[in-house]
């Protein structure tokens, strides 16, 4: 799905790389990095906002995917309602008008928020508002999803059901997630496969896959998950502290 | 906490307490009327010459109000420019705070040479453009320039081009930066006016600056009194509108930035 070649990304001093990644399609791959460790970078790099210095970003069959990007902020026009804000996307490429509203429709109500399209973001909750930002993300048929650490402002009750129906719509919709997080167990938890980044400049310094089964329930996890979440946490540990 | 009713009435009681301190002191003390009127005499001069005052009063407002409407939607424009080219903005940017720190009072005369001493009142409308046009080219600069990286980050990546950047995310973005700007601006456009009238007289029309002028001239306090009330209610007045404007424009963005 996608390929970074020999990635290298410096602004005044470097930032990330030279790195390289394979990204299979339909994959759920967490990203897991202390502060500084080039994880939003490498999001960035991957949707094409920004251009690496050197090496590059290759998709598969050479075709751009319809990409959506879920910021840690909702990153809402505030003054555009809800509908209008899923809308975006559409008015920005000029799309069909009549099918992106139905589409607006569907992954509103798809994210619990049917009967709020008329209301404004300053109405919203902070789960609510981040339930738009994955509507307008989804709504152009997006095949790779990035996620820059979305569920990082939200309390745990909300975040644990926001996770859960991203893994939902990952599953239903075949796509690929590419999410950014500090959390181990959330990491651990959502994806198949984890990377864990070093900083000053961020390369891979650990990929593990997760083969162990999902459940909120701790008592029907397996010592496996745990033994995962304290592997990557003792990483973290030992990078944080040289 | 203060009780809203509180905070509605004490300023006006307050205000009513000056104003019967004011009668008390003068009709006690004996002041004279051209060193210092009591309130009664102002309200008898506005009511003698309130025809006269109100015309003065409509002309001042128009000159204001012109004013007002040709900085903003010059700053504006500018503004944008400066947002579409930097080159622009270094090469525009030095000139338009060379406007704003050189003294009105100090240009009226140059300007009323280049537009004729028949066109008074142009001269004037020219100087209150230029008093006005700063801080609504700052604040929509600022206001610009102030857009979430985030946002501006979502319309890269749907490859937005300038103008959709422009009318769908800068500019609605700068608004309340803009209305700000405007609503310091409306108080100088109508100071700026005032200023000009003062200084470049104000050929065949007369606004209320130069009431204040002839009414100084004839030692007619009262009625120099009464102009400057009609300056502050007029003053008063264009600022309520601006707020009434920015919350009607603003309801939408509860400035809450999402």
């Amino acid at each position: 799905m996608l390929k970074f070649n020999k990635i290298y990304k410096e602004y005044d001093t470097p930032i990330l790389g030279p790195l390289s990644l394979n990204i299979k399609k339909n994959s759920f791959v967490s990203i897991l990095g202390s502060s500084g460790a080039g994880k939003s970078t490498l999001l960035r790099l991957a949707s094409n906002i920004i251009k690496p210095t050197s090496g590059s970003v290759e998709y598969l069959n050479n075709e751009k995917p319809n990409i959506g990007f879920v910021f840690q902020d909702p990153t809402l026009l505030p003054w555009r309602s809800v509908i209008d804000n899923v809308l975006l996307p559409a008015e920005l490429t000029s799309e069909n008008k009549k099918l992106s509203k139905q589409k607006a429709y569907f992954w509103l109500s798809k994210v619990g928020l049917e009967g709020k399209e008329n209301s404004l973001p300053n109405q919203l909750s902070g789960g609510q508002k981040m339930r738009v930002s994955i509507a307008r993300a989804m709504v152009q048929d997006c095949s790779l999803l990035l996620m820059d650490e979305p569920f990082a402002a939200l309390d745990e009750v909300t975040r644990n059901k926001l996770e859960d129906d991203l893994l939902d719509i990952w599953e239903k919709n075949k796509l690929t997630v590419l999410f950014v997080t500090h959390s181990v167990t959330e990491a651990v938890y959502l994806a198949e496969r984890v990377l864990v980044m070093s900083s000053s400049p961020g390369k891979i310094l650990d990929d593990v896959v997760i083969t162990e089964k999902r459940s909120r329930d701790d008592s029907q996890q397996s010592s496996e998950f745990f033994s995962t979440i304290n592997y990557l946490t003792d990483i973290l540990k030992k990078e944080n502290n040289e | 906490m203060i009780k809203p009713y509180l905070s509605f009435f004490a300023p006006i009681i307050t205000f009513l307490l000056l104003i019967c301190a004011w009668e008390l002191t003068v009709s006690f003390q004996n002041i004279p009327k051209y060193i210092l009127p009591a309130p009664t005499d102002i309200l008898d001069s506005l009511l003698i010459n309130y025809s006269d005052l109100l015309r003065s009063t409509f002309i001042t407002f128009r000159i204001t109000l012109f004013a007002f409407i040709i900085a903003s939607l010059l700053a504006i424009f500018i503004a944008i420019l400066f947002s579409q080219s930097k080159i622009i903005e270094l090469s525009l940017y030095p000139i338009a705070v060379i406007f704003q720190v050189t003294p009105v009072v100090a240009i009226a005369p140059l300007i009323l040479i280049w537009v004729g001493l028949d066109n008074a009142e142009f001269a004037i409308l020219i100087l209150a453009v230029i008093v006005a046009f700063f801080p609504v080219l700052a604040n929509t600069n600022l206001g610009i320039r102030s857009v979430e990286k985030n946002l501006s980050e979502l319309f890269s990546l749907y490859e937005a081009n300038r103008l959709q950047r422009l009318f769908k995310l800068q500019l609605p973005y700068a608004l309340p930066f803009i209305l700000t700007g405007m609503k310091t601006s409306i108080g100088l456009a109508l100071i700026g006016s005032v200023v000009a009238e003062f200084v470049a007289g104000s050929g065949t029309s007369t606004g209320l600056a130069w009431r204040i002028i002839e009414a100084g001239n004839r030692l007619d306090v009262p009625k120099l009194f009464a102009a400057l009330i009609l300056l502050v209610v007029l003053g008063v007045f264009l600022f309520l509108i601006m707020s009434l404007l920015e919350k009607i424009l603003l309801k939408r963005w509860d400035l809450d930035k999402s």
